[in-house]
C-alpha cells in the first residue's frame, strides 16, 4: 500500500516536471528555434549548397604541341564529358600555368608533338594531366573524364587490329559499377544524411542547455532560486523533461528524417514507421545526452559557443567523410558514446541502403543501451553536481544578497564596481 | 591617459583569466582539435576498403580474379557470399562497403567467344570507400582484359612493347600537383582546421562583447576606457589576438612540420596570413556586433555563418560547381581568404603577386568595424538586454 503510494507520487512528479518543462519550451523562443526551426531551415539550406551533387564542367587548359587530328579529337572528347570542361587552349605550359595560377582553369591537358606520331608508328602516344589539388573533386571529376576518353579512343584505335584477335580469345570481359543506395553517386546524398540526423541531436542538446541556462540565469537574479522549477527526485525530473521533449520533436523528426528527403531527392528507402521507430531511443539518448552536458553551460549564448562547434566533430566521427575503419580504436570508442553516431548509422543503412528495422536490431539495441547509460549519467550530474551547485549558490546568497551578483562582476573584471555604492546603482 | 590604457588592458586580461571557458575556448578546444584532425586521418588515403566476393562461377578463372583482387591495395576481401541476396543484405549491415559479383556463365562466356559481364555492386552512403572501390574494381577488369589478350598477342609472336601499345595506343599520366600522395589529411585537415580556428574566434569576440551586456557591465567597460570606444574594443581584443596568434601557430607548426603537410612556399607567407586570418575574423564579429548590437543576434549570424562555411567556402565540392548563387556567399567570410592564400602559396608555392588580392580582402575584414563602431559604443553606454 505505501509502496503504490510512493509510486503514484512519483508518477505525479513526472507529470508535473513534463507539464512545466513544455511550457517552459513554449515560453522561450530560443528553445522553440533550437527545437523545431533549426530542423526545419537548416537541412534546407544545407541541401541547397550541396544539392548540384557533382562537379560538372571543370574549366581545363589544353597545351597542344602535337596539333594533330588525334589530339584535337581527344580535346574534343574530353570536352563532350559532363565533368570537363575545354575552357581555353594556351600556347606553351608557362602561359597555361600563368592560366591555372590566376584561377581560370583547374588543370592542363598536355599533348606532346609526337602524340600523334608515336600512335601511328605502334608506340605509346602519351597525354598528360596537372591538376589543383586544393580541392579533391576536382581531381577525381578531371581524372575520371580523362580515363573515359583514353578508353574509348583506344579502344576506337584498337579497332580492326586487334578485332580478330580479341574474338579468337574468347571474347573480352565487360564490367559494370552498380551504385548502391546513392544511385546519384553525389556528394548531397553522401553527407547529407548524416547531417539530418545530427542536427536533430545539437538541436536537441542546444535546446536543453539553452533552458538549463535560462534556469542559471533566473537563479542568478533571485538568489540562487528559480521560481519555476518543480520539487521532485531527480530520476522523475529528468524522465519528465525527456518525455517533453520527445513530444516537441515529432514534427522535427519526420521532416528532417523523410520530408527534406523526398524534397531534395536524396535516397529514400526506408519504411517512414520503422525510422521513427529506430528515431525514439536516439531522441531518448540525446535528450539524456544533453541534459548532461547541460552542466558546462551558465549563460543562453554560451549555447553557441560551447555546443555549436562539436557538430563538426560528430559528423567526422561517424565517418561522413574518413572511414571509421580506418580510425584509431579510441577515435571510435568517442564517437560510440554518442548518440548521433548510432542513429546516423541506423538511418543510412535504412533511409540510403533501404535495410529494415530488422537488419540493424544491433544498432537498435545499442541506442537503447546507450540512452540508458546516458540516463544514469545525467541522473548523477543532476544529483551530484547541480543540486549541489543550486544550494552552494542558495547558501552564499543567504551569507550576502548581493554575492552571485559580485561574482559576474567579478568574472567580468570589474573590481572597482564590487564597491556597494556603485553595485545597486548598476 | 596611460593610466585609462593601463587599467583598460588589466581589465581585459582579467576577464580571460577569470572565465574558464576563454581559456577552454582559446587554447585547448583548438588545440584539441587541430590534434583531432590529423591523428584521425593520419594515414591518408583510404586503403583495403572491406568488400565481400559473390562468386557463382567458381571456376579456375574466378578463382583468379578473387586472388588478384586481394593483391590490390585498395580492397581487402574479407568475406565470401553464396549469393547476391546474402551479399546486399551484408552490405545493409554495414559488413562490408561493397561487393564484386562474377555470374555462374562468366567463364562459360568467356570461352564461348560471349561477353561476360563482372559486376560491382558499390555502396555510396560513404562517399571515400565508394571512389576507392570503384578505382581497385576497375583495375581488376582491365587487368583481366589485358591478361586474356595479351596471351594471344604472345602466342602470336609479338613482344612486350609491342604488345602493351597495341593495347593502349594512348597512355595518360596524371600529376596531382604537390600531393602525389592524394593524402585526404593534406586536403581536408588544411581547410577544416583553420575554418574551427576562425569558427572560434568569432565566436569568442561575441561572446566576450555580448557578456558586457548581459552581465549589465557595458558601461562600466567603457567608462574604464575613458569612454573611447576604439580603446575599449582594442584592449579587450588584443589580448585575444595574442593568444589566438600563438594557438594559431602552434597549429601551423603541428601541420607543417609534425605532420609534414606540404608548405611550398616562404613560411612567413603562412605566418602572416594567419595573424591576418585571426584579425580579420574579430574584425568581422565585432562588425557583425556593432551591426547587430543584440547578444543573441549577433551570436546566431555568427555560429550560422561560420559553421555554413565549411560547406559554402568549397573546401569538399568546389566553388564553380555550386549553383551560381551560393558560390559568392563564401567570399562573404575570412576563411575563404585565407583558403586561397593556402591553397596558392603553401599547397601550390605560387608567387606572392597572385595572393595579394586576398592579403588585401584579409585587411579589409580587420579595417571593416570602424565603420559602424559608433553604433557599438551608443549601444554600450545606453544597453538593453534581451534575455
Amino acid at each position: 500500500m505505501e509502496e503504490q503510494k510512493e509510486r503514484r507520487s512519483w508518477l505525479t512528479s513526472v507529470a508535473q516536471v513534463f507539464s512545466r518543462e513544455f511550457k517552459m519550451v513554449l515560453r522561450d523562443e530560443a528553445v522553440i528555434i533550437f527545437f523545431i526551426v533549426l530542423s526545419l531551415v537548416y537541412p534546407p539550406l544545407y541541401s541547397l549548397i550541396y544539392n548540384t551533387e557533382t562537379v560538372h564542367n571543370e574549366p581545363v587548359v589544353v597545351v597542344d604541341d602535337s596539333r594533330s587530328a588525334l589530339s584535337r579529337e581527344f580535346t574534343r572528347k574530353l570536352d563532350a564529358t559532363s565533368s570537363v570542361w575545354i575552357k581555353d587552349h594556351a600556347t606553351n605550359m608557362e602561359q597555361a600555368r600563368d592560366m591555372m595560377a590566376r584561377k581560370q582553369c583547374y588543370g592542363i591537358v598536355y599533348f606532346p608533338d609526337d602524340f600523334e606520331r608515336s600512335i601511328h608508328q605502334g608506340e605509346h602516344g602519351h597525354v598528360t594531366l596537372y591538376c589543383d589539388m586544393s580541392v579533391m573533386m576536382r581531381y577525381k571529376a578531371m581524372l575520371t573524364a580523362l580515363t573515359d576518353v583514353q578508353m574509348e579512343m583506344c579502344t576506337q584505335l584498337q579497332g580492326d587490329k586487334t578485332a580478330h584477335i580479341i574474338n579468337m580469345s574468347g571474347g573480352i570481359v565487360e564490367s559494370k559499377q552498380v551504385p548502391l543506395g546513392n544511385t546519384a553517386m553525389g556528394i548531397a546524398s553522401a553527407v547529407l544524411p548524416f547531417i539530418l540526423v545530427f542536427v536533430l541531436q545539437q538541436g536537441m542538446i542546444m535546446g536543453i542547455s539553452m533552458l538549463h541556462a535560462g534556469s542559471m540565469g533566473r537563479r542568478r537574479r533571485n538568489q540562487g532560486i528559480d521560481r519555476y522549477e518543480v520539487r521532485a527526485l531527480p530520476g522523475a525530473t529528468i524522465l519528465g523533461r525527456t518525455i517533453a521533449h520527445l513530444v516537441f520533436y515529432v514534427i522535427p523528426v519526420v521532416f528532417a528524417l523523410y520530408i527534406i528527403p523526398l524534397i531534395f531527392k536524396f535516397p529514400v528507402n526506408g519504411n517512414l514507421l520503422e525510422i521513427l521507430i529506430m528515431a525514439f531511443p536516439f531522441l531518448m539518448a540525446s535528450s539524456f545526452f544533453g541534459q548532461a552536458v547541460r552542466v558546462f553551460v551558465n549563460n543562453r549564448e554560451g549555447v553557441f559557443l560551447i555546443i555549436a562547434f562539436t557538430s563538426v566533430y560528430f559528423v567526422f566521427l561517424v565517418g561522413a567523410s574518413w572511414p571509421q575503419f580506418l580510425m584509431a580504436p579510441y577515435w571510435k570508442t568517442l564517437a560510440s558514446i554518442i548518440p548521433g553516431y548510432w542513429g546516423a548509422t541506423a538511418y543510412i543503412r535504412m533511409q540510403v541502403m533501404g535495410a529494415s528495422l530488422a537488419q540493424v536490431d544491433n544498432l537498435f539495441g545499442a541506442m537503447w543501451v546507450l540512452a540508458a547509460v546516458w540516463f544514469v549519467i545525467a541522473y548523477l550530474i543532476e544529483l551530484l553536481v547541480l543540486r549541489p551547485r543550486y544550494r552552494a549558490m542558495q547558501l552564499k546568497a543567504e551569507l550576502d544578497p548581493d554575492a552571485l551578483r559580485k561574482q559576474v562582476l567579478y568574472e567580468q573584471g570589474d573590481d572597482d564596481l564590487l564597491n556597494p555604492e556603485i553595485l545597486h546603482e548598476e | 591617459m596611460l593610466r585609462i590604457i593601463v587599467d583598460s588592458i588589466i581589465r581585459g586580461w582579467k576577464q580571460l583569466a577569470r572565465r574558464p571557458i576563454y581559456v577552454c575556448m582559446m587554447v585547448i578546444v583548438p588545440l584539441v582539435s587541430a590534434w583531432f584532425f590529423f591523428d584521425l586521418m593520419e594515414t591518408g588515403v583510404v586503403e583495403r576498403t572491406p568488400v565481400g566476393m559473390v562468386d557463382l562461377d567458381k571456376s579456375d578463372l574466378s578463382r583468379k580474379l578473387t586472388r588478384n583482387l586481394n593483391s590490390l591495395q585498395q580492397v581487402s576481401i574479407d568475406k565470401t557470399y553464396a549469393t547476391y541476396n546474402e551479399a546486399i543484405d551484408a552490405v545493409q549491415r554495414g559488413e562490408i562497403y561493397g561487393f564484386f559479383f562474377i555470374p555462374s556463365d562468366f567463364s562459360r562466356k568467356a570461352l564461348s567467344n560471349q561477353k561476360p559481364t563482372l559486376s560491382y555492386y558499390i555502396n555510396y552512403a560513404y562517399y571515400a570507400p565508394a571512389s576507392m572501390q570503384y578505382k581497385g574494381f576497375k583495375t581488376l577488369t582491365v587487368l583481366a582484359n589485358a591478361g586474356i589478350v595479351q596471351n594471344v598477342l604472345t602466342t602470336l609472336g609479338m613482344r612486350g612493347e609491342q604488345i602493351s601499345a597495341t593495347l593502349q595506343p594512348i597512355l595518360t599520366h596524371v600529376h596531382p600537383l604537390k600531393n602525389p600522395w592524394l593524402s585526404y589529411n593534406y586536403y581536408l585537415s588544411a581547410s577544416f582546421v583553420p575554418c574551427l580556428l576562425a569558427l572560434l574566434v568569432m565566436l569568442i569576440t561575441c561572446f566576450s562583447i555580448g557578456m558586457e551586456w548581459h552581465a549589465g557591465t557595458s558601461r562600466n567597460w567603457m567608462r574604464t576606457a575613458g569612454n573611447s570606444i576604439t580603446l575599449a574594443t582594442f584592449t579587450k581584443l588584443f589580448p585575444h589576438t595574442f593568444i589566438f596568434l600563438c594557438v594559431g601557430l602552434w597549429i601551423q607548426y603541428m601541420m607543417y612540420v609534425n605532420y609534414g603537410f606540404p608548405l611550398n612556399c616562404n613560411p612567413w607567407h603562412m605566418i602572416s596570413a594567419m595573424a591576418l586570418l585571426i584579425v580579420a575574423c574579430q574584425g568581422f564579429a565585432l562588425f557583425i556586433c556593432s551591426l547587430v548590437p543584440n547578444f543573441r543576434y549577433s551570436t546566431t549570424i555568427c555560429t550560422l555563418l561560420g559553421m555554413l562555411s565549411f560547406s559554402f567556402c568549397g573546401f569538399s565540392l568546389p566553388e564553380e560547381a555550386m549553383y551560381s548563387w551560393v558560390a559568392p556567399i563564401g567570399y562573404l567570410m575570412p576563411i575563404k581568404y585565407y583558403f586561397l592564400i593556402y591553397a596558392d602559396q603553401a599547397l601550390n608555392g605560387l608567387d606572392l603577386y597572385y595572393s595579394r588580392y586576398y592579403y588585401v580582402a584579409l585587411i579589409l575584414y580587420a579595417v571593416l568595424p570602424f565603420t559602424m563602431l559608433w553604433k557599438l559604443k551608443r549601444h554600450c553606454i545606453h544597453p538593453f538586454y534581451i534575455p
